[in-house]
């Protein structure tokens, strides 16, 4: 199947989808409920999009098309409440997090559809170990090299979303003092990583997309599990490292930095992104990754030292005019006192420690979720 | 050298209970047929063939050890119980409340228009109302399912059975009474009886997290602290004749809402509680007898027929303002089959009374093998056929 055209989307548009965590209310496991959960949705209409996932333990919902965080929010705590109705009416807690605490990825159920199936053939345990809970989020693009420029032009900055995102601390019952232990598992996938330097849609589908089409080892882009990729079919891109974070306010607020920051680059004020930038990519996404806001980034193009929550602190505040204009002041201010009182997964490592068990984490999880 | 009769009364229930866990297995992963249906089979097929080896009374260590391996399961079971669901969702405690209404009065009607008097009519009924909650809960673990048959199963097996203790107790009582007393007389009995135990659990419910709080420990050192509670609040109701059912599933609710969570690994209270468990599946259906069984078949089929239908067809009523399909919820029915250790103990511990029931009732001797080896066949094809059970093939 050939790339599909890059289909033109209004600039700046968001959308976003957090994959969630059903897990049982007594013993705190991950618990194979999509199915009830979805039977019993379906009975009312859902604010934006709702979806089963992989394993029966993990649904996905999706936000509608918004252009500021106001309406964003509101939608994402309006599904955000639904579910939380809907999951009480069945015995069922439902959290955000990157990673389960303790699950046992043996124990997992592959939710019954055909593609579901392939995956779980072809992967064995790393389809089941990839019971993880990202947040992706969508920002509409004008043309396709707009899209690519954006997706290289943004690489500097993953390394923020990683850590402001961080929410998965915990994996099979231990603490792997990451802070985002859930990229780890997206690493083990052959055609994870970053997407290749090219800034032409025309040459992306033609010199790229067809010939690994050609090879056989890939059919659409649904088979690249990039950290950004582009989305002909929607006219954006997609940054898929986030974890899901323990809050909808949380998850609205890093889709609405995400679009300020683009508006910024489309001013194209910054030097060109350049294949030279991902010398650096790899060591500042682990620093993100295990480190979170304590991590130490190097420049792209400066090869400066940075401390990452430094670095954030001071991107936020470029950001402030272009966030003003989008109408997403709060999501920066939401953002700032991140920085200062610490992430999710540092939520999770306090409660952990409160709690005396991962047990008590998943609680925590699940409470958080709801205010 | 030894009287082979006294070696062969010693060794008589270490053996069986070994040979049932070694059919157990076999036959388990030959057919997938739930383990503790074998127990049920190979407990009653040793206790015909010797049965002067097999007899137990009430103050027998075996009936104890049985006792304990009960409570420990009901601990469990009740700490797989959710208040809050209840008050949030009250479509399950009317679930449960309609159709173990339903069944007595159904079992009750069945009974007396085959000539038994009103009381034993009553003793059939409310103990036909429960499920077994060590059925369920060993097919369910065996199983490692969870979904919406799963949880509503467990609840409303919890809401049976604690329906089922107190009409139960209520009718002993009258029975007790009926010379002497009134039947204000027997409910209060009967009230004060489960209320006290029910406050017992509930106390150990508070005390036991609280120390566990102050060690700082939790994990392997709780099950521990649990298995031993329940040990001694099974001791206590022996010995103050209150009802350790109550006590134990009290105790597991109490538990599980102070908030102290066993860890996965001591699902089923690890080897010793798996050890248990096969002595109570073999010693349930070591107090029954073939005679009885046969000349009560016939009235016992029809009577678990009527049970089967009446539970499928309530629960399937309430399942879609509950929030689930009408199929998942006839499911939740079917699964709800399970009916005999909870009613051998209960029976066991009011021999003391002077009431042999079983003796009496040869329909019930019947029912309680049929569903004692059925049962669990049921529940696990009902879990499979939700798709709620975990498949085996990835």
């Amino acid at each position: 199947m050939p790339l599909e055209p890059f289909t033109l989307s209004q600039p700046l548009t968001m959308g976003v989808e957090l994959e969630l965590q059903l897990v049982g209310n007594s013993d705190f496991d991950l618990s194979a409920s999509s199915p009830d959960l979805l039977h019993l949705l379906a009975r009312k209409p859902f604010p934006g999009n709702v979806t089963p996932e992989i394993t029966e333990s993990m649904i996905e919902i999706n936000s509608d098309i918004h252009t500021n965080f106001a309406e964003l929010s509101a939608q994402l705590r309006l599904s955000r409440d639904t579910l939380v109705q809907a999951c009480e009416q069945l015995n069922i807690g439902i959290c955000g997090g990157g990673t389960h605490p303790f699950q046992r990825w043996s124990e997992r159920r592959i939710f019954a559809k055909p593609r579901f199936r392939e995956v779980s053939a072809l992967y064995g345990y790393l389809a089941k170990q990839f019971t993880i809970f990202g947040q992706h989020v969508h920002i509409g693009c004008g043309n396709g090299d707009d899209a690519l420029f954006l997706l290289h032009a943004l690489s500097r900055y993953v390394p923020h979303f990683i850590a402001l995102s961080a929410s998965s601390p915990f994996v099979q019952g231990n603490d792997t003092l990451f802070n985002s232990a859930r990229l780890n598992s997206v690493f083990a996938f052959p055609m994870s990583g970053r997407a290749p330097f090219l800034l032409s849609w025309e040459e992306f589908e033609h010199g790229y997309f067809s010939k690994m089409e050609h090879t056989g080892v890939i059919k659409s882009m649904k088979d690249f599990y990039w950290d950004i990729r582009p989305k002909p079919e929607y006219g954006t891109i997609e940054l898929r490292v986030c974890d899901t974070p323990l809050t909808v306010e949380r998850a609205a607020a890093l889709a609405c930095y995400l679009q300020a920051l683009c508006r910024y680059l489309l001013q194209r004020q910054e030097p060109m992104p350049a294949e030279d930038d991902y010398l650096v990519y790899n060591y500042n996404r682990f620093q993100a990754c295990r480190f979170g806001l304590d991590g130490a980034i190097v420049h792209p193009k400066t090869y400066e030292n940075l401390s990452l929550r430094e670095d954030i602190l001071t991107t936020l505040r470029k950001m402030a005019p272009h966030a003003e204009a989008l109408g997403g002041t709060a999501a920066l201010d939401h953002l700032t006192v991140v920085t200062h009182v610490g992430s999710d997964a540092q939520f999770l490592r306090d409660q952990y420690a409160a709690s005396g068990s991962v047990e008590g984490v998943v609680d925590a999880a699940i409470r958080r979720f709801r205010d | 050298m030894p009287d082979i009769l006294v070696l062969s009364a010693e060794l008589a229930w270490p053996f069986a209970i070994a040979l049932a866990w070694l059919a157990g297995e076999i036959i388990h992963r030959w057919i997938n047929v739930p383990r503790i249906s074998v127990y049920g089979l190979v407990g009653f097929a040793v206790a015909q063939a010797f049965p002067d080896l097999y007899v137990s009374d009430s103050s027998s260590p075996v009936t104890l050890l049985a006792n304990v391996a009960f409570g420990l399961i009901l601990f469990e079971f009740g700490y797989r119980i959710n208040l809050h669901w209840l008050r949030i969702n009250p479509w399950i405690a009317l679930t449960g409340l309609a159709e173990s209404a339903a069944t007595f009065a159904v079992v009750y009607a069945i009974s007396h228009a085959a000539g038994m008097p009103p009381l034993t009519c009553a003793l059939l009924a409310s103990l036909a109302m429960s499920t077994s909650p060590a059925g369920v809960l060993r097919v369910i673990n065996e199983q490692n399912s969870s979904g919406q048959v799963t949880e509503r199963v467990l609840h409303l097996v919890a809401i049976n059975c604690v329906l089922a203790v107190f009409v139960f107790k209520v009718v002993v009582g009258v029975w007790v009474f009926r010379t002497s007393g009134s039947l204000a007389q027997a409910v209060s009995h009967s009230a004060i009886e489960l209320l006290a135990s029910a406050v017992m659990g509930a106390v150990l419910g508070v005390i036991v997290p609280a120390v566990l709080r102050q060690l700082g420990q939790v994990g392997r050192e709780g099950s521990v602290a649990f298995a031993l509670a329940v040990v001694s609040l099974v001791a206590i109701a022996h010995a103050a004749n209150l009802s350790p059912v109550l006590a134990t599933l009290t105790f597991g609710l109490m538990a599980r809402h102070r908030r102290i969570v066993i860890t996965r690994t001591e699902r089923n209270f690890g080897a010793i509680g798996e050890l248990l468990a096969v002595l109570l599946f073999v010693f349930a259906v070591t107090t029954l007898d073939w005679e009885r069984v046969v000349s009560g078949a016939s009235l016992a089929l029809a009577l678990l027929l009527a049970r089967f239908v009446v539970k499928i067809g309530t629960v399937a009523v309430f399942a879609h303002p509950g929030g689930v399909s009408w199929r998942k919820g006839a499911l939740t029915g079917v699964a709800l089959a399970p009916m005999s250790v909870f009613v051998i103990l209960l029976l066991e511990q009011t021999k003391y009374m002077g009431i042999v029931l079983v003796d009496e009732l040869a329909a019930l001797a019947a029912m309680t093998l049929f569903m004692e080896v059925l049962g669990p066949v049921i529940t696990q094809y009902a879990l499979v056929w939700a798709k709620e059970a975990s498949s085996k093939d990835h």
